[in-house]
């Protein structure tokens, strides 16, 4: 090679098939060559078979009427008016949605997890092992597969018998809902005053950091800034929220049929919504009924791996949210013939019907399961709830709604609908066409609020209402992501923590820290330096892992692109919408993540 | 007179080892109570669901769904066969690894690991399977017995490379069958089509078909990636990047749309599972070329120049001095590959695949699953763990042993 060639003369003797770069760039021409004709014979076979199965190649069904129902999504979506192109955006903020969040919650794990594998306590320290060895040599779809349709869908109760967590929130197999603050109709008007007190914050933290400098002496210019936010944001939050006003022409209706509440704007005063008026999200309102009735039926339900008989479950409502609640059955002369009794497990909204067999005047387990005609298990028949003073505040979603339990008017004795399940309960055509039925007396009055107002979730029935949810879907992907990719980080933070030198423990302590001091002060920022880049390739993996949605339901880009691609046939254009949205993703995480990692690391010495 | 001390505490024994490892502190040892009184629950939950709760007849019953899926039963002997060859190779393979020097005790106990696996098979066919009653003794008694050749015999290993090679084509034979079906409706070697394949066979084919195959692949990728050659260096680092930008299932999906429209066929005339190796071959040999790639910074520079300054030619050099010492640092990073690669082929249900996990997802909606209160699905996600877990683990553990016996990550 060149190292033989002594003189430019002598290079130039040798012939041309035989000098290096000739061969290369020849090499190079060859390739492309054939990667061009590859790529030809390619593209001719596609368009040719794509003209003879009829298949639609370029994109203009992106801008045609979706008609996909999508359950959960981050931004408005009206599955009847909104273009495949929302649909596709609603896929990739779903899975930025579970990403984000995965990442955060799989760091924190993954750190915990880590530093658990190196702690001093040995029973810790087995059961990081355990964890890291399950779940690391297990696929994530097998614990895909295992929190959704075999935890989170099947152990959580039912709907209408929520887990009600402390601070309002539910959790059923529907998932999770918690309470969440929302802007209201006066957030516009706060909003300055927020930008006001984040330049002032900034202000503050350059005063007290130049003093700092110029003391020389160690000190912290965080905490006089946080607090002029804080103080400035919550002066000004309660000064407005003190003058707080309705908007003008705020109408909230209710209809008594479906139990929705509405919001909008009656800017021509005629009482009703037009089509150019718009209606108002999170408007606070009071909701009051005189007095009202609820019918279900008695069921038999499986539910945590077992089978529960003959309960009724009324939509959940609170003990301070009516005055007098009483239930009976529909047909009471009926019920007294067979023996029937009720017995509740929460007064007034759930309950069990049985039979008292051994005549001690309670009820005891097992006398729900009375048999009859030696088949029946489980007993069917119809309850009422006739309430009195009934009040509830709700306050509208993104999309001017909100609801309350569906009622019937008290004097409907006449009760004909059937509704056997719960989400019958309301929405559906098929009760209250009886024109003899009475309207229900509502009372709705919308509240004023501050610039932010609290929505509580409420009537988990067959989705959940208020506040803000998650669902079982989103949950379960959510929580396999980050149990599984935790696992990887944990190796990760392991070995970044052990790969700091010895010494550095020791110096810390020759300087008098403690242990924690030690860990948070001269360790951890060292490891970091190097998990990080590995770190950011996990996160990643976290992002392309959540294509795995399919199997837990959850809409995320290839869920709604293959939805899309199955419906308008453009299988094609739908495929390279996945690929590009991906590489957009990965390539816009790399860069961010490289330059906290460049920022991040300590200049090489 | 200096007064008579107490003893200095004990340093060995249970109650210094408690002391020093649960309760060195009184924070500590709350943490201790509180995570005993964690596992303790765990696994009595876990025991009571095992042992009286779980309906494992279920999972009993779909035995040969799970393991070959709808492959013909009278056929069965055939990747029975195959097993015994495969098995008879990986016991040969070990055997003759006791004579080499280093991997040797590593691969033993992979080998031992697998054998328990298959001697359980071996007893459990004896006692319950009547159509294959001795199938799984004798790929038992191939896989030890080759084992003990292997030991006996080390001359064989210059044989090992094409008896696997041979082995390998015969084991796919064996299932794939010679003869066309609808002429010989009944010969005990016609054609099995690839749709009737399944449960834990394509598993393993899938994964051992990627791997393989993306192996010279990503070798190519990642020479490439290094080339001076500006085409071939951004062709590889385009592939690369692009490839490993987006998710196997997202590959998967493209290959099935993609694959007969490239090829100009009809959807029909090219069976899933060619598209799908096809897509797990081209994934893999994208993260392949990385690990690869490791190996190849890791080749000092002094080595290079030796090899130029001994004549040997680019070619040469790269063939004979700079692959077999980068290839020999990424074995690890190439197990750790081949576990993912065995893990991801879970993925193929996408395309309408039966493998083991979509097996279980049809085992989980069969009517008699669906009789039995709240379903069966946690027993089956937690067969389908023990599955993947005890050959996943073991090669893990294989993986982080070979690393440190080659001294690869050592700071």
């Amino acid at each position: 090679m060149s190292a033989k060639s002594t003189s430019s003369q002598a290079a130039e003797k040798i012939p041309f098939y035989r000098n290096v770069k000739m061969i290369g760039a020849l090499a190079q021409i060859i390739f492309v060559i054939i990667f061009l004709l590859l790529l030809a014979f390619m593209v001719t076979n596609v368009l040719s078979s794509l003209k003879k199965a009829n298949i639609p190649a370029d994109f203009s069904f992106l801008s045609r009427r979706a008609g996909i129902p999508i359950s959960e999504s981050p931004i408005r979506y009206n599955s009847q008016t909104d273009t495949y192109a929302r649909a596709f955006l609603v896929g990739v903020l779903n899975t930025l949605k579970v990403s984000l969040l995965g990442v955060v919650l799989a760091t924190i794990l993954g750190i915990l997890i880590g530093v658990m594998r190196l702690s001093s306590n040995w029973i810790l320290k087995q059961i990081a092992t355990v964890y890291v060895e399950i779940i690391r040599n297990t696929p994530l779809a097998v614990q895909i597969v295992f929190w959704t349709t075999a935890v989170l869908l099947v152990i959580p109760p039912r709907s209408l018998n929520p887990v009600k967590l402390f601070g309002g929130g539910y959790y059923s197999n529907l998932g999770l809902a918690l309470p969440w603050l929302f802007p209201s109709y006066q957030f516009m008007a706060w909003l300055p005053w927020l930008i006001a007190a984040l330049v002032l914050a900034i202000v503050a933290y350059g005063y007290r950091r130049r003093q700092i400098i110029k003391s020389e002496l160690p000190g912290n210019p965080w905490p006089p800034a946080i607090a002029t936010f804080i103080l400035v944001s919550l002066a000004s939050y309660f000064l407005l929220a003190s003058s707080s006003k309705l908007p003008d022409k705020l109408v909230t209706t209710i209809n008594p049929k479906s139990g929705v509440v509405h919001s909008y704007l009656d800017s021509n005063d005629n009482g009703e919504q037009d089509a150019d008026e718009k209606y108002l999200t999170h408007i606070k309102s009071d909701v009051n009924l005189a007095e009202g009735r609820m019918t279900v039926n008695t069921q038999t339900l499986t539910e945590s791996r077992k089978i529960v008989y003959s309960e009724f479950r009324f939509p959940p409502i609170l003990q301070n949210e009516f005055d007098k609640a009483t239930v009976d059955f529909a047909d009471p002369e009926a019920a007294k013939a067979d023996g029937l009794k009720i017995h509740f497990y929460d007064e007034p909204s759930r309950g069990v019907v049985y039979k008292d067999l051994n005549s001690n005047g309670k009820f005891d387990s097992g006398e729900e399961r009375f048999t009859e005609g030696e088949k029946i298990k489980g007993y069917s028949t119809k309850l009422v709830l006739d309430i009195e003073n009934f009040r509830r505040t709700v306050v509208t979603d993104r999309d001017g709604n909100a609801r309350i339990p569906r009622f019937k008017h008290i004097t409907d004795t006449t009760a004909k609908a059937v509704e056997s399940g719960p989400s019958s309960l309301f929405g559906g055509p098929t009760a209250a066409k009886d024109e003899n039925i009475k309207e229900l007396e509502f009372d709705v009055k919308p509240v004023v609020t501050g610039p932010l107002v609290l929505s509580k979730p409420s009537i988990p029935i067959s989705q959940y209402f208020g506040g803000m949810s998650f669902s079982a879907a989103y949950l379960g992907l959510l929580l396999a992501l980050v149990i599984y990719t935790a696992s990887f980080i944990s190796e990760l933070v392991r070995a970044g923590i052990m790969a700091v030198p010895k010494g550095q423990t020791e110096a810390a302590k020759a300087v008098g820290l403690n242990g924690l001091q030690t860990f948070n002060m001269i360790i951890f920022p060292q490891a970091m330096r190097i998990i990080m880049p590995p770190m950011i390739s996990q996160f990643l993996n976290l992002t392309k892992n959540s294509s795995l949605g399919v199997l837990a339901g959850f809409a995320e880009i290839v869920v709604i692109a293959n939805i899309i691609g199955n419906q308008t046939g453009a299988n094609v254009p739908t495929n390279i919408l996945i690929i590009g949205s991906y590489l957009t993703i990965s390539f816009a995480f790399a860069i961010i993540m490289n330059a906290i990692n460049s920022k991040m690391a300590i200049v090489e010495r | 007179m200096i007064p008579a001390r107490k003893p200095p505490m004990a340093t060995s024994g249970i109650v210094p080892w408690l002391r020093d490892n649960m309760f060195s502190s009184i924070i500590n040892s709350i943490i201790s109570i509180l995570a005993l009184i964690f596992v303790v629950l765990s696994f009595f939950n876990l025991f009571q669901f095992i042992f009286f709760e779980g309906h494992w007849e279920r999972v009993w019953a779909n035995m040969k769904l799970f393991g070959v899926y709808t492959y013909p039963l009278d056929l069965l002997w055939r990747p029975l066969t195959a097993a015994a060859i495969t098995m008879g190779l990986v016991g040969l393979s070990a055997g003759l690894a006791t004579h080499g020097e280093d991997g040797g005790e590593i691969m033993v106990g992979v080998f031992w690991w697998f054998f328990a696996l298959v001697a359980l098979l071996a007893v459990l066919g004896l006692i319950f399977w009547e159509s294959i009653r001795f199938a799984w003794l004798i790929v038992a008694l191939a896989n030890i017995a080759m084992f003990y050749l292997g030991k006996a015999v080390p001359q064989l290993s210059k044989r090992l490379m094409w008896l696997w090679v041979v082995g390998i084509l015969l084991s796919f034979v064996l299932i794939a069958g010679i003869l066309p079906a609808d002429s010989n409706p009944d010969s005990a070697f016609r054609f099995v089509k690839t749709k009737k394949w399944g449960g834990f066979m394509l598993t393993l084919i899938i994964s051992a078909f990627g791997i393989i195959a993306s192996f010279p692949l990503g070798i190519a990728l990642a020479l490439g990636r290094k080339s001076k050659l500006p085409v071939l260096k951004y062709f590889s680092i385009g592939f690369i990047e692009i490839v490993r930008g987006a998710p196997l299932i997202a590959w998967l999906f493209i290959a099935s749309v993609f694959v007969p429209l490239l090829l100009d066929q009809s959807p029909d005339k090219i069976p899933g599972l060619y598209r799908v190796l096809a897509a797990v071959t081209f994934f893999s040999a994208a993260y392949m070329a990385e690990n690869v790639r490791g190996g190849l910074a890791a080749v000092p520079k002094g080595q290079t120049e030796a090899a130029q300054a001994l004549g040997l030619s680019a070619w040469q050099n790269t063939r004979m001095i700079v692959l077999p010492q980068a290839l020999r640092a990424v074995i690890p990073a190439i197990v750790g590959q081949a576990i993912g690669l065995f893990k991801d082929t879970s993925l193929v249900f996408v395309v309408g695949l039966a493998d083991i996990f979509m097996v279980h997802k049809i085992v989980s909606t069969q009517p008699e699953s669906l009789l039995i209160t709240g379903g069966i699905r946690l027993e089956l996600s937690l067969f389908l763990v023990i599955v993947y877990w005890y050959f996943s683990f073991r090669m893990s553990i294989a993986s982080r042993q070979l690393e440190k016996q080659l001294g690869v990550g050592e700071r």
